[in-house]
């Protein structure tokens, strides 16, 4: 990889055309990158709902969570929840990232670094769509069983907004600017207050204007 | 940088909160969701006879497949981010204002090849129009918000290059 960041244009039309094979190679370890995510996001979700997770499961590409919470769906009938979950839906953030990076040309040792990054915010999305789907979407009887309520209702809301409409396209584009902050700066005109401004926040930590 | 990132999140989060309510979604949201139906609907229309918009649903009348704009489709959250992109960083006020009408005319526009391409591609195969739907064009609007914005801060006037 060359240290050198290429010109504007160069870039845009890198990104477009390593966009198609990292969406292939993203779709194809998929599998993989959801099972290291569904592992995360278990973690995450005994911190909002202990002990309501016993057993994480694969089916396709979807996340089975089997829960100790009881329904009861007609007389004399008990089942368990197992709520479904499409990891891809968090995951696909990672193709979008690679080919930031590699049309960049950053590091392989960045790119790597990114996507274990990137893993926190899947898991994150992972973990609110199961809370999502076990606490407003369920009766009441199910989401008292999770402890659920009031305050605890809304977080789940908005967590589950923010990770699945924001997280996973905005992420990799705010680490691909992390990590790619020279190519930002080598994008400003000379001279001008934006570069002076950037300049200042890159020489030292806690710079600011 | 970090005060970059901070003022970014900050102004994001709050837009998204005010996106989030009543208000907004009437007064903005909405109407704008029904306009784009119309919009994608309007362009449509140029070669193929059978579209028709009814609210923020894009309709074909010869064999009734239809397409709903829902939240993530209509290019408002797209918008968000980009906006608080050009307000977190440092620029002349109407470079400013300038970057987001343009921007958001960029962003919007993509957003109508979006809505248009999945209303063909649905009619095609619907998983073609799941994967585009829910992932690949995902990708290219936030592809879209970042490339105009790198080309926004390329077009920030110089100051003082004479005195460096």
């Amino acid at each position: 990889m060359r240290d050198t960041p290429p010109a504007l244009g160069r870039f845009v039309l890198g990104a477009f055309l390593w966009l198609p094979p990292c969406f292939a190679a993203w779709y194809f370890s998929a599998p993989f990158q959801a099972a290291v995510a569904g592992r995360l996001a278990r973690g995450l979700i005994d911190l909002f709902a202990p002990g309501v997770v016993s057993g994480l499961e694969r089916q396709g590409s979807d996340l089975l969570f089997v829960t100790t919470l009881e329904v009861h769906p007609g007389p004399g009938l008990t089942a368990v929840l197992v709520p479904e979950v499409n990891p891809l839906l968090y995951t696909y953030g990672l193709a979008l990232f690679v080919a930031l990076m590699l049309a960049s040309r950053s590091r392989w040792r960045a790119i790597l670094g990114g996507a274990a990054i990137l893993l926190a915010f899947q898991a994150w999305g992972i973990a609110f769509d199961l809370l999502a789907q076990i606490a407003p979407n369920l009766g009441s009887q199910a989401t008292a069983q999770a402890g659920a309520l009031d305050w605890r209702r809304e977080a789940i809301a908005l967590g589950y907004q923010v990770g699945a409409l924001v997280f996973p396209s905005l992420m990799p584009v705010v680490l691909w600017g992390l990590f790619n902050r020279s190519f930002v700066q080598a994008s400003l005109r000379p001279g001008g207050s934006a570069a002076s401004a950037m300049q200042d926040c890159s020489t030292g930590p806690g710079a600011s204007r | 940088m970090t005060r970059f990132l901070v003022l970014f999140a900050i102004i994001m989060v709050a837009l998204f909160a005010a996106e989030l309510t009543p208000p907004v979604q009437a007064a903005i949201v909405l109407p704008w969701t029904e306009a784009l139906a119309r919009i994608s609907a309007g362009i449509a229309t140029l070669f193929d006879s059978h579209v028709a918009a009814l609210g923020r649903i894009l309709r074909n009348t010869s064999n009734g497949f239809a397409i709903s704009i829902e939240a993530g489709c209509n290019g408002i959250e797209a918008a968000i981010v980009l906006i608080a992109a050009i307000f977190a960083f440092p620029a002349p006020w109407k470079h400013r204002a300038i970057g987001i009408l343009a921007g958001l005319a960029a962003v919007q526009a993509l957003n109508v090849v979006r809505v248009i391409s999945l209303f063909y591609l649905g009619q095609w195969s619907l998983p073609v129009f799941e994967w585009a739907h829910l992932y690949l064009w995902q990708a290219l609007i936030m592809l879209d918000v970042l490339v105009v914005w790198l080309f926004w801060i390329r077009t920030i006037p110089v100051r003082s290059v004479a005195a460096r």
